[in-house]
């Protein structure tokens, strides 16, 4: 690419503007753990939105999602789909988790474990294994990055220095800005990432096809096989695609950022409002989807690696200075959403993990300690994506195998089943992950045409109703108040 | 409130139905285009716009009758 290092120049000084711009829009809000981590509960639906919308948008929608498309077709939309449900599921499960957040004083989610089954045990536990399973996501946006910076570069800057960069310029941003920068920052990284996708929509079938019908026309004549399910690969068929969908959406709320982003809310009803038109920006993943369908006509199928098609269209049709906007918004898209990410591992571990085993420990120096983990947690996600490299969407879906089998403890335990156990809730968890690890070691996943993720849910819900039925439940009167808070009598 | 779940869930299984029943009883198949485009380009773009409709009615209806409101209301903004 010609003008890449120009772009890239450009790129480079938006990214460090903008990470400036974030750490002081953050740094009046970000003096306790509580500002830092959830903003002391205050923020209001605009940055709740962008907040919400910037853990979607991420670099597995702007290069993840198009790569799937184009590799597998139709299965991709298995991803539109996961969200919608998962905004209908949140419309009951965030509000509530917030209450009970509120009126318990929780911060993250393994409080709200360590609470409701009253065993701090069980919370270090769930902190710390969770917090494991979230450096898998901080990869796949280093992954991300790296993607971008290469493409751009025109293949001249590979290997760890995208990573590097991602790692130097996330780090410093989290460690500064807290959730309130976070916030800020998200806003103006979906922008531009809703510029970017929109304008490549518009100008790919134009510039290739001479328009949205020949385009379309183009995809029946001949992605026939593309158009629908199993579409390519026989393994992607009907029963993959509905048991995928349950098993993330029910997964979606399980990551423990979310737990921390729906107590930023000023209050419940911000977060239904969210439910209600966050399903609009799945618009912008459909439309990923068909650019993702559009690359197998344009670059050909098999020339190129998957992650990188977005950018190689858009280095295609895009004037230099769109092509600049464009890798600002991929970059972003990349460094923004692991922000809470990093930030909600950070506080399980200082929180949740030290705090909990060293109970003396002052409020102040687990507060900075949770920021002082933001900069060697993001360095094991870049080991992780050095050692480890893979097709973005792989990361996610394994990644989803794992935090959804949270569920029933968290749900079904913690919402609804005042009979629920910390020793069925802990068998149901170590079921699940054990099934779900063992069908992936040995590449049964899907078995019969079933996510494996799935298969390990089902052994986990018998494992939780099964045990929790065996052993003693936590003391009623305690049940009966914390329950009380998410099914208060009808007026 | 148990009302007010029952309605929710009810809401939940109206939009799995639209992604994953609906879309793969009639939209399945390669033809015939449907406002020219193949039928599950068009269903996949239908439904993020049906959606917000299903989840608006159950908020507006959410905000008159859920129980939890008078627990912990919204602070002014």
């Amino acid at each position: 690419m010609e003008d890449g290092p120009l772009i890239l120049l450009i790129a480079l000084v938006a990214v460090i503007a903008i990470t400036i711009g974030g750490i002081w829009y953050g740094r009046r809000q970000s003096n306790n753990l509580s500002g830092w981590l959830v903003d002391s509960r205050r923020m209001g639906p605009f940055l709740v939105w962008f907040l919400l919308g910037t853990e979607i948008y991420t670099a597995f929608t702007f290069q993840g999602l198009a790569a799937y498309a184009y590799a597998n077709g139709s299965a991709a939309f298995y991803n539109v789909a996961l969200n919608d449900l998962a905004y209908a599921l949140g419309f009951f499960l965030l509000p509530a988790f917030w209450l009970l957040g509120k009126r318990y004083g929780h911060i993250t989610q393994s409080d709200f474990v360590a609470s409701r089954y009253q065993s701090p045990g069980l919370g270090i536990f769930v902190a710390l294994t969770t917090a494991l399973i979230m450096i898998g996501y901080i990869d796949l946006n280093i992954e991300g990055l790296g993607a971008v910076v290469t493409v751009i570069s025109g293949g001249a800057v590979t290997g760890i220095w995208p990573d590097i960069l991602g790692f130097l310029v996330l780090g410093l941003a989290v460690m500064f800005g807290g959730i309130r920068g976070n916030a800020w920052q998200s806003a103006i990284k979906d922008i531009l990432m809703f510029v970017a996708i929109i304008t490549l929509f518009f100008i790919v079938p134009t510039h290739f096809f001479h328009g949205f019908g020949p385009m379309f026309q183009a995809f029946h004549q001949k992605l026939q096989s593309r158009m629908v399910l199993p579409g390519i690969n026989p393994k992607m068929g009907i029963l993959w695609l509905i048991t995928t969908v349950i098993l993330t959406s029910m997964g979606q709320w399980m990551w423990p950022q979310w737990f921390g982003i729906s107590y930023t809310a000023r209050g419940p009803r911000s977060l239904k409002l969210q439910a209600v038109f966050m399903p609009l920006y799945q618009l912008v993943k459909w439309m990923v989807i068909v650019i993702g369908f559009a690359a197998v006509l344009i670059l050909g199928y098999h020339k190129t690696e998957g992650n990188n098609v977005v950018m190689m269209l858009a280095g295609h049709v895009l004037p230099p200075w769109m092509l600049a906007i464009f890798t600002v918004a991929a970059v972003f898209s990349a460094i923004i959403p692991a922000g809470p990410i990093i930030m909600t591992s950070a506080g399980l571990l200082s929180r949740n993990v030290y705090q909990k085993l060293w109970p003396k420990t002052k409020d102040t120096t687990t507060y900075r300690l949770t920021r002082g983990l933001v900069l060697p947690l993001t360095f094991l996600a870049l080991i992780l994506a050095e050692a480890a490299p893979a097709l973005i969407v792989v990361v996610l879906l394994i990644a989803y195998d794992f935090i959804a089998q949270l569920f029933p403890a968290i749900v079904i335990g913690g919402l609804f089943w005042k009979r629920a156990t910390k020793e069925g809730a802990l068998a149901g968890i170590l079921g699940g992950w054990l099934v779900a690890a063992w069908m992936l070691v040995t590449q049964h996943d899907p078995w019969h045409g079933i996510n494996a993720g799935f298969i390990a849910l089902l052994v986990n819900l018998v494992l939780f109703f099964g045990v929790s039925l065996l052993t003693k439940p936590v003391n009623r009167l305690f049940l009966r108040e914390f329950f009380k808070t998410v099914h208060p009598e009808s007026r | 409130m148990r009302r007010m779940i029952v309605i929710w869930l009810l809401a939940v299984l109206a939009i799995a139905f639209l992604y994953l029943g609906a879309s793969t009883l009639w939209f399945d198949t390669p033809a015939p285009l449907i406002l020219g485009m193949p039928p599950l380009v068009f269903w996949f773009l239908l439904v993020p716009l049906a959606t917000p409709l299903i989840l608006g009615a159950l908020y507006l209806w959410d905000k008159r009758a859920n129980p939890q409101q008078a627990y912990f209301t919204d602070p002014p903004s």
